[in-house]
């Protein structure tokens, strides 16, 4: 029997589908679940997955609505049972506004995703950017990628500045090395500036987990590189080239794209 | 309360008195339309009726002016074609994929005045609107597309200009991303003459199972079986009453706030929610094989759509307006009922299905998807009923205290004298439950093929002489620095500060990027290798020289765009932007526009590999006509036909993209370079004049360039390619570097590129559309072969794929030049007859291109 992954629609939620293709090109059984469907019927997943969009219009902050939702604190029920919990996007700012990541203190909100702003560029960006693993061994999402490797993923956002006022947060964020994905040059430098970084994220985070691992908040979209025809061929290092020669290839350009491991990662921790 | 129902006086009048009537009631009808009317319905109308055919008959829902002309030029038929223009979008044949026939659903409309009024907001219900137009045809929306023509952002109006620009691109993003569909870019163009007249053209695409199209009429059934009529999405209030009017005369600044109410307000949020219901509707519509009608609700609300798609299957229909949910006003008292059925509220479609269903279906919108929860005041409702009689009425539930006699008060209380008792049943199959409720009050009693007919129209038109001409000049001294300058001006620069707002990926279908090539990519059914690339084009300038070749050139731009990325041209659709068609010069243009867009899109034809010698057109399969794209002291914008054309590859994994790629790879180019710079890049930068030499489309060239370019890139023999078009071969050049890798440059040699003016062999190429060209001295200026716009392709080739394509281009008939080589080196270098003509390093051009577009809306 392949993990069941439950993809949770929130009104507004606008990625939900091509999050369950991904999925289930990993080997997962995703399910799309509609917010006011029986919230019991949750713990028959096995893993939850928050995807982009808009939840609740993004009304007071984005994904403050939806975390207040009871499907949300049921998926963090869930977790704290060690079900893994991923937010692409949207669903990274739910997790963050209901203090499931990166969940120092549980319930706390600690962090928040505030709007882009860099010397270069503010405000909405939809690009590709490269992106760095710290501890992905530690990680549901990301235990297949190795310490320091370097992948092309696309971000689209207004809101995705990962920000604190507490130090102790970042410090305990470096100081316990909580898996994270940070913007990088295409060779692996862990970027301040823009434009790759691409928002002003602080220690450059464009994904943060919680200690055990579980749950983690990502900005960028894996699921939009799940194949390696999504890749622009202009993206600079070996995925660029890839996609360049699987022109007319129609075998290799189905082939996994950067963003596959995420998925793979996944069905490997639940395994 | 007893309502009055309000009616004009019309018949029997002087003019002065009803031309007086009609503007005390807000009307733009002339008197001899009311007249008309009157005379159409045997009886003088009410408020109501008054009001549905002030919108009905304006230009915007009419085509008053232009129906008959459209009809003359444009070539709509093909085989390929499920679905002409006449509905919310037409409808090509895409693919075979696991057993079913797949379409295309595309859509094409302007949204030009209320983005000039209110940017945002009119940019966005843009979008809004044109999805669901696609939405209404039974498909899943993939992508959408927008074509922006904006003011001089340095001009005398710069503030306002770039006031208008960035709220419309704002618009666009902030509800295409939320809507979560992917925006393939399009294209933004800035002319003085769109100062105050910005043109915003919107786009949609989607995909449906041919035989799960839907159509906007009520379905044949209905005369054997009970159908009902749903509304459903936002509640209707008074926002973008009067739209259709608004758009259908100039702009007058001392009408601002009246314009500004006559904007809808968007809400991509319910939209999304809507969109899917939806589906779960379809599914379960699909499942049962049940036959429905659906449409979206735009000009004239709920009256328009109605009716119209009650009189689209030939029935007629009985609206309830009580049972309309109303936001009422804040500042308290009721909707008039004119503005109930005419108000454009946005977010809105209705359904015809059959009663026995009902239920269900308002249980998917209203319970499964919670529409009254998730948006104040929305949800679905059954609004009315079908009938058979042909006759669309609408009655107010206010009349539910009712006269005796079991029949329908017209115009206010019969004993008055003014209304007349409809006692005739209705009940001829369709409304028993109608016939049940004793006497209602009728505001609206008019056979619905009398509303949905429109009228004609037919305006004056004469023949404006191009007062332009060519300029004598000597070219500037460094020729590096000038195409620095050009590439930094607000029509040279790089879209990306415009397109990396617009969420292109979002669907995940997304295979070429807005910008990395001529036309975006996107690949609709997921696990199928089919492609379909989309650009939208036009440019502005050629309308001020030539309407024909104006629109010529918006056809065959397109086909080339899409071409460049190794799709076949399948299908276009356009939208016309003039001037008012009252004026005799504005509506010649316009006629000359359709002949250049006809003749493109039937001589260039399409593409039939396995039988070279079709010659079927690329049918026009939707689009729109704004007329009155001028300001009240009749400044008009010039001709700008915009056309987008969808192409369809078999395999996506084909693709090309622009950018250089390999160094040691050569450059060629197709299509020879005439003395053709009138409308161009280079004389707008240079001299800041139009010029008269406007470019050709020599259409056979055209044609089997194109053939060249697809079979080349089928067999893989392109490593990249890009159209020469605004900006000519040197902006071409350009665009390749900055798209490749960092390392590439280009070295080129331009001897030997040009062709002999009015040339023998090219075809298509009429001497007299031109009466001022520059004397041909046996060659042409270096900076003219690098600046003119003449038409055609560069194309980077491995060395060792060269001679297959020569031969392919021998066998196609067309001359590839050699134009040099990819250079491991940043620079593009240009030569002519031996002497260096242009030099400029890769880095300093991306600089100026890459930001040139923020000095411009900063």
């Amino acid at each position: 029997m392949k993990p069941r992954v439950a993809v949770i629609q929130f009104p507004g939620v606008n990625c939900e589908y091509e999050t369950q293709r991904a999925l289930n090109a990993a080997g997962l059984d995703a399910e799309v679940f509609r917010w006011n469907l029986d919230v019991g019927r949750l713990s028959s997943f096995d893993a939850f997955l928050l995807p982009g969009g808009f939840s609740y219009q993004d009304r007071v902050r984005a994904g403050a609505i939806a975390a207040k939702d009871s499907v949300v604190q049921e998926v963090a029920l869930q977790a704290d049972r060690g079900k893994p919990v991923l937010g692409i996007c949207n669903g990274a700012q739910v997790l963050v506004e209901a203090g499931m990541v990166p969940g120092l203190s549980p319930g706390r909100v600690e962090m928040a995703l505030g709007p882009n702003r860099t010397d270069g560029r503010s405000g909405y960006l939809c690009e590709w950017v490269f992106l760095k693993a710290v501890e992905p061994g530690r990680a549901a999402f990301t235990c297949a990628m190795r310490e320091g490797q370097v992948v092309p993923l696309p971000i689209a956002h207004a809101e995705g500045r990962f920000v604190t006022r507490s130090p102790g947060t970042l410090e305990a964020l470096e100081k316990e090395r909580l898996p994270r994905l940070l913007y990088c040059s295409q060779s692996g430098e862990v970027a301040t500036a823009y434009p790759s970084n691409p928002n002003g994220s602080v220690l450059s985070a464009a994904a943060v987990s919680n200690r055990k691992g579980n749950v983690m908040a990502m900005m960028p979209h894996p699921e939009r590189a799940a194949w390696l025809s999504q890749v622009p061929d202009r993206i600079t290092g070996a995925w660029g080239q890839a996609r360049l020669e699987a022109r007319g290839d129609r075998t290799r350009m189905s082939q996994p794209g950067p963003g596959r491991v995420v998925f793979e990662s996944l069905l490997q921790y639940l395994k | 309360m007893d309502v009055e129902v309000e009616t004009l006086s019309i018949i029997g009048r002087a003019d002065d008195l009803v031309a007086e009537e009609l503007r005390g009631h807000g009307l733009r009808l002339t008197v001899a339309e009311a007249r008309h009317l009157a005379r159409l319905i045997g009886r003088n109308p009410t408020k109501v009726e008054a009001t549905i055919f002030d919108i009905m008959w304006s230009e915007h829902c009419s085509y008053k002016s232009s129906r008959h002309l459209l009809k003359e030029h444009l070539p709509t038929e093909a085989r390929n074609v499920v679905l002409g223009p006449g509905e919310d979008a037409g409808i090509i044949k895409l693919c075979e994929h696991e057993g079913e026939s797949f379409c295309l659903v595309v859509a094409h409309e302007s949204h030009n005045h209320p983005s000039q009024v209110m940017p945002f907001e009119g940019a966005a219900t843009g979008i809004g609107g044109i999805v669901r137009d696609v939405y209404c045809m039974g498909a899943d929306v993939c992508a959408v597309m927008d074509a922006l023509r904006f003011g001089d952002p340095h001009g005398p109006h710069k503030n306002k200009v770039r006031e208008v620009a960035s709220g419309v691109v704002s618009g666009i993003w902030q509800y295409g991303n939320a809507l979560g569909v992917a925006n393939m870019g399009g294209d933004v163009c800035f002319d003085a003459c769109y100062d105050e007249n910005c043109l915003v053209n919107v786009i949609a695409m989607g995909v449906v199972k041919e035989r799960e199209i839907v159509r906007s009429r009520v379905p044949a059934a209905a005369a054997r079986e009970r159908y009902e009529l749903i509304l459903f999405g936002k509640p209707t209030d008074a926002s973008g009453f009067g739209g259709a009017a608004f758009a259908s005369d100039v702009l007058d600044s001392d009408e601002l706030s009246e314009s500004k109410a006559a904007v809808q307000v968007p809400d991509p949020f319910l939209k999304r929610i809507l969109a899917e219901a939806n589906k779960k509707m379809l599914e379960l519509v699909h499942s049962r094989g049940l036959e429905i009608g659906f449409k979206d609700l735009g000009a004239g609300g709920i009256a328009c759509a109605t009716s119209e798609i009650a009189a689209a299957g030939g029935f007629g229909a009985l609206i309830d307006l009580s049972k309309v949910p109303v936001e009422t006003p804040k500042a308290g008292g009721e909707l008039p009922p004119e503005v109930v059925v005419c108000s454009e509220t946005q977010e809105r479609f209705v359904l015809a299905v059959p009663s026995s269903v009902t239920g269900e279906i308002l249980h998917i919108y209203n319970e499964e998807y919670e529409l009254p929860h998730i948006y104040h005041g929305a949800r679905a409702v059954a609004i009315g009923s079908v009938t058979t009689d042909g006759v669309y009425r609408i009655v107010t539930g206010a009349g539910r205290e009712a006269a005796s006699g079991g029949g329908f008060v017209l115009g206010g209380a019969a004993s008055a004298g003014r209304g007349r008792v409809v006692s005739e049943g209705l009940g001829q199959g369709g409304s028993r439950d109608a016939q049940a409720t004793a006497a209602q009050r009728l505001l609206c009693d008019v056979k619905a093929d009398v509303i949905t007919s429109g009228i004609t129209i037919r305006r004056e038109s004469r023949v404006a002489e191009c007062q332009e001409c060519e300029p004598r000049f000597a070219p500037p001294k460094d020729l590096g620095e000038f195409l620095l300058e050009l590439l930094g001006s607000p029509n040279g620069a790089s879209r990306w500060p415009i397109f990396s707002f617009y969420d292109c990926e979002v669907g995940g279908r997304t295979v070429i990027r807005p910008g990395d090539a001529d036309a975006g990519v996107f690949a609709p059914l997921p696990g199928s290798p089919v492609g379909v690339a989309v650009s939208v084009d036009g440019a502005p300038a050629y309308g001020k020289i030539s309407q024909y070749w104006a629109g010529a050139h918006a056809v065959a731009e397109s086909m080339r765009n899409v071409a460049c990325v190794g799709a076949t041209p399948r299908a276009l659709s356009d939208c016309l932007n003039f001037g008012s068609p009252e004026d005799p010069d504005v509506f010649h243009g316009f006629e000359e526009t359709l002949r250049g867009v006809g003749d493109a899109a039937r001589r260039i034809c399409q593409v039939d590999r396995t039988d070279p010698s079709s010659a079927e057109p690329v049918p026009i399969v939707t689009g729109n006509v704004s007329f009155y794209n001028q300001t009240a002291t009749g400044k008009a914008v010039a001709a700008s036909p915009i056309v987008a054309c969808y192409g369809v590859m078999e395999d996506y994994s084909k693709a090309v993209t622009m950018g250089l790629k390999r160094p040691g790879s050569l450059l060629f180019l197709i299509g020879r370079r005439y003395d053709e710079l009138g409308g161009s890049l280079y004389y707008e930068r240079l001299l800041g004049c139009v010029g008269r030499n406007v470019p050709l489309v020599r259409f056979g060239v055209e044609r089997s360039a194109i053939r060249l370019v697809l079979g080349a890139i089928d067999r893989g023999l392109l490593e990249a390619c890009h159209d020469v078009s605004s900006g000519g071969v040197a902006v071409t050049l350009s665009e390749m570097c900055m798209a490749g890798r960092d390392s590439c440059g280009a070295g080129v040699d331009l001897t030997g590129v040009a062709g002999i003016p009015n040339g023998a062999g090219s075809d298509g190429d009429s001497g007299a559309a031109r009466s001022a060209g520059v004397a041909w001295t046996g060659g042409l200026r270096y900076d003219r072969k690098l600046f003119s716009e003449s038409p055609g392709f560069v194309v980077e080739v491995a060395s060792q794929n060269v001679n297959d394509l020569s031969k392919l281009a021998a066998e196609t008939g067309v001359k590839l030049f050699r134009l040099g080589a990819v250079l491991n080196e940043p620079v593009l270098r240009a030569r002519d007859n031996g002497k260096t003509v242009l030099e400029a390093t890769v880095g300093d051009i991306r600089k100026v291109w890459s930001r040139g577009l923020e000095h411009a809306l900063a």
